[in-house]
């Protein structure tokens, strides 16, 4: 007999492990790209690179072969997978990082694999010397996946996915107050997403390909650029190449991964019209325009610019590097002083638009506050005045600026208790506030800067694996992590 | 296939979630932000706000290449007016739903066609005709006919004098196998039985025949044949008036409503029946209508609550036939489960009609909306099909499907485990909700 019955599960664990084991699958595929560069650059690592597939894949196998009683998955079910795909995924991701080359402890490849996946780009790595190049191409590859996120991927290949539950977690991983769909079908608007930044790495790589860098550095810049995280293949980044093609290159694309991807997508097909006309987009020019006269003054001030490139090209590019959250630094940044540290401060948080692959709190969040504010202030003057924050040219519900105001007062609120934290464990008290506000950006901007050390290898092991929480928080926005650690979502 | 609904309103809404679980592109058109914000974020389709008649918002949502435009407003004139539009900017097919049956007249409809409303879907008309329908067959729950009448599916449920009930399907206490027991529902759940399951009393059957054993089936169902030949009708809503409009000639109706103003409307357009104004919740409005005279009881206020309760007061009256209009359709499985008769959801009408005439497209497949959750469909063999392979008793079929009967060169017959399906047959097919699509790989 089979009846139809509505299984009302507390949780759908089955369906969710199913969709977990499609994703390891397509993880342990992905961990073909650098077993295909060990192989051509006649590495050894070429057989770890295999097994790490291997064991990835025949997990994510396994668990496809769950049987679930309905495929109905609500809302809870979407949060949860959401914040596991990312740990789990994460956790399978650190596996080449224990065994090849490097043999890293697991809270030093966990937080690599978790900084690669939020697009965070802090590292554990002393130096990039010596490294097997499979490994520099498996970080850069992490950034990729996780630049536009791995289960939005999911949603435009797995065609299980297609469905109503599928809208759920989209929303889940997708930044940005309100989510715009390109098209009614979920699995469309994955896929013209994934489309537009496939097609922008192409571009990038080529273009950087005609650079002094060799293909596989083309290649792994590509790939870490567009998807704003900022791992580089040089322990001097991108200075080794001292180029001004390549910043200008760089420059370009870091400022269009910034970019919400729908409005390049309506772009490109020719349905956009003016750009302009999305205040989100346009105030993201402006505030580039804005902290690049910053600079420059502050580079004036100190006496700093020996040629016309510390004015022009070097301010800029620290600007739009810093706003998308990619986090490469100018190689004399130390020496530009505090103005420079107190805006970057302000351009960490501000990050860029949302529905991009940047981090940081989206611009968008900030245009709905300001004017916000300026209603506010004004009904204080003419208090019977009815007003609406207006976006794009719509005016939008109350709801959004109660979301943004809760938003921004968490992601404080973050900031603050990480700091404590780490304070706690023995950092110095600038440098485990600068280290949370960093990671919950995504920009990865790390201890170089306050001067604690190159890297995020001094840290201690609990810091670690704070920051990841940290970093994971951030790069799904905050909500859907935290709510994981609500008693209401857990609640029959 | 791209379909643009025009209206969130309920069978908008509806239509909007049914297609969009049938892997439909749908794109949602309506004026109200909070209606389309709860839809947007709970399904696989795209909302967009704007007005359903201006021709900015239609260019927006991408009219010019939609398969389907459907227009559900509750406004007649806007919906033709919005059909017209989009029809202009090039939607292939327009549907709007319409209020009045002037409409519906065939030459009326031509010049509606011409202004670019393609199909025509009068909801009330629809509801007014399955009572009609209920009323002559009123010894089913449900009457659902099949090509023209040359299939029926029925349900019946089983009260305590039927001889079906505690055996198991494949003893049947029947000689011939002149019908098939589709589906069986039991509190809330539906079943597609095997010859290993056992009828329950009080399950509702839901039975596959042809029309000559509709007897049969009556009798071994334990059911009495009824003439109705009065009908009271509670609540004066625009399916009460549509029905009574109808079918005045064949009963004898009287309308009980709460709104004066309305019964004085009600008077002057529908001369033949009698208008009651009065409060169908107090029982002695009832008594003082002799309710105890009638053979039937429609309750189709705008409150679903309403006429459930009326509904049961009525039975306890002693009234042989009730319908409900349960508008709720989360109210739809619980007042079947208790001893109403027959509910009668506008909602699901409406959408299914519009299913039929999306399908007309794609004529391999079509498929029936009957319960809300399971689903019939005509499904046709194509060349060199799996289920062409052997006889249907050899297959190892998927369980949760019953095949019902084939139509081959226009004639009818029930399948049974000996018949050899072949190509160019019509399948009559019964499923659970969600499952059709791995039955029709049996198909193709």
């Amino acid at each position: 007999m089979l009846s139809y019955k509505k299984h009302r599960y507390y949780i759908n664990m089955p369906m969710l492990l199913r969709v977990i084991g499609y994703l390891l699958v397509i993880e342990s595929l992905f961990m073909l790209i650098p077993c295909i560069i060990a192989l051509i650059y006649g590495e050894d690592s070429f057989l770890d690179f295999l097994i790490c597939a291997g064991i990835s894949g025949a997990c994510g196998g396994g668990m496809m072969m769950l049987k679930p009683k309905t495929k109905e998955m609500g809302k809870r079910e979407a949060i949860l997978l959401t914040g596991m795909t990312w740990v789990i995924l994460s956790l399978f991701g650190m596996l080449p990082f224990l065994s090849v080359g490097t043999h890293l402890s697991v809270s030093d490849a966990f937080f690599e694999t978790m900084s690669g996946f939020t697009t965070t780009g802090a590292s554990v790595l002393n130096t990039l010397i010596g490294i097997p190049k499979s490994i520099l191409a498996w970080r850069c590859v992490v950034q990729w996946v996780g630049g536009l996120g791995i289960i939005l991927f999911t949603l435009a290949v797995v065609p299980m996915l297609n469905y109503s539950g599928g809208m759920q977690l989209f929303n889940a991983e997708v930044t940005g107050i309100t989510h715009d769909k390109l098209r009614p079908r979920v699995s469309y608007t994955a896929k013209g997403l994934w489309g537009v930044y496939i097609l922008l790495t192409i571009l990038l790589i080529v273009f950087l390909s005609f650079s002094k860098m060799s293909f596989f550095d083309a290649f792994c810049h590509g790939l870490s650029t567009i998807s704003t995280g900022g791992f580089s293949t040089s322990d001097m980044s991108i200075a080794q190449w001292n180029s001004i093609y390549l910043k200008i290159v760089m420059c370009v694309f870091m400022f269009l991964g910034g970019v919400n991807f729908s409005l390049l997508f309506n772009l490109l097909t020719g349905k956009g019209g003016n750009p302009f006309k999305n205040t989100a987009f346009k105030c993201y020019v402006v505030i580039i325009l804005v902290c690049y006269i910053g600079f420059v003054i502050n580079i004036l001030i100190e006496g700093l610019a020996e040629n016309w490139e510390y004015l022009t090209i070097d301010p800029l590019f620290q600007t739009i590097s810093i706003l998308s959250s990619t986090g490469i630094t100018e190689p004399n940044f130390h020496d530009w002083g505090s103005i420079s540290i107190a805006l970057l401060l302000v351009m960490i948080v501000m990050g860029s638009c949302a529905g991009s692959t940047s981090g940081g709190a989206k611009v968008d969040r900030f245009v709905v506050l300001f004017k916000f504010l300026k209603t506010e202030f004004y009904k204080m003057m003419h208090p019977s005045t009815v007003t609406t924050v207006t976006i794009n040219g719509k005016g939008t519900s109350g709801s959004v600026v109660q979301k943004t105001l809760a938003f921004l007062f968490l992601y404080v609120m973050v900031i603050c208790i990480g700091g404590l934290a780490m304070s706690l464990m023995g950092l110095p008290l600038s440098d485990s506030f600068f280290c949370a506000l960093s990671a919950i950006s995504n920009t990865g901007l790390g201890t170089e800067v306050t001067g604690l050390s190159e890297n995020y290898a001094l840290i201690p092991d609990a810091a670690k694996w704070l920051l990841s929480l940290i970093m994971l928080i951030g790069r799904l926005e905050i909500f859907t992590i935290l709510l994981l650690f609500t008693p209401t979502f857990w609640k029959r | 296939m791209k379909i643009v609904i025009a209206g969130a309103g309920e069978v908008g809404t509806h239509l909007a979630k049914m297609l969009s679980n049938e892997d439909q592109d749908i794109i949602l058109l309506d004026n109200d932000q909070a209606r389309l914000d709860v839809i947007d974020s709970n399904y696989n389709l795209m909302t967009w706000n704007g007005s359903t008649s201006s021709f900015s918002s239609l260019r927006d949502v991408g009219v010019s290449n939609a398969d389907l435009y459907i227009a559900v407003t509750p406004y007649e004139t806007r919906n033709i007016t919005s059909c017209a539009i989009a029809k202009r900017l090039g939607a292939k097919k327009t549907v709007a739903r319409i209020d009045n049956s002037e409409f519906l007249n065939p030459d009326n409809g031509a010049i509606l066609k011409d202004v670019g409303a393609d199909f025509l879907i009068y909801p009330e008309n629809i509801a007014a005709q399955e009572i009609a329908v209920a009323l002559y067959h009123n010894w089913a729950r449900y009457w659902g006919e099949l090509h023209n009448g040359g299939l029926l599916l029925i349900g019946v449920k089983l009260h305590g004098d039927s001889p079906l009930l505690d055996c198991k399907l494949r003893d049947l206490p029947v000689k011939t196998h002149d019908f098939h027991v589709a589906a069986i529902k039991r509190n809330n759940e539906t079943i597609i039985p095997n010859g290993n399951d056992e009828i329950r009393r009080d399950d509702i059957v839901y039975f596959i025949t042809t029309p000559p054993f509709i007897q049969e089936v009556r009798e071994i169902c334990g059911k009495k044949k009824r003439i109705i030949k009065k009908a009271l009708i509670v609540g004066g809503s625009r399916i009460a008036q549509r029905f009574a409009k109808l079918y005045n000639e064949e009963f004898h109706i009287k309308i009980i409503d709460n709104d004066r103003e309305n019964c004085e409307n009600m008077a002057t357009i529908l001369p033949n029946c009698e208008i009651v104004y009065g409060d169908a919740l107090d029982i002695e409005v009832l008594r003082e209508n002799n309710i105890y005279q009638y053979d039937a009881f429609l309750a189709l206020t705008d409150s679903s609550e309403t006429n459930i309760l009326s509904c049961l007061t009525a039975k306890e009256f002693g009234v042989p036939k009730t319908i409900a209009d349960v508008e709720n359709l989360q109210f739809l499985s619980q007042a079947e489960n208790l001893n109403i008769g027959t509910t009668i959801n506008k909602k699901l009408f409406a959408s299914s009609h519009i299913f039929k005439i999306l399908l007309d497209a794609d004529e391999s497949n079509s498929k029936f909306l009957a319960l809300a959750d399971a689903e019939v469909a005509e499904i046709y063999v194509k060349h060199n099909a799996k289920i062409t392979k052997s006889p249907v008793k050899d297959l190892k079929l998927p369980f949760g499907m019953t095949l019902a009967a084939l139509v081959r060169e226009n004639e009818i017959q029930l399948i049974n485990g000996n018949t050899h399906i072949q190509e160019c047959d019509f399948v009559v097919v019964f499923c659970l909700s969600g499952t059709i699509h791995k039955i029709e790989k049996w198909f193709n």
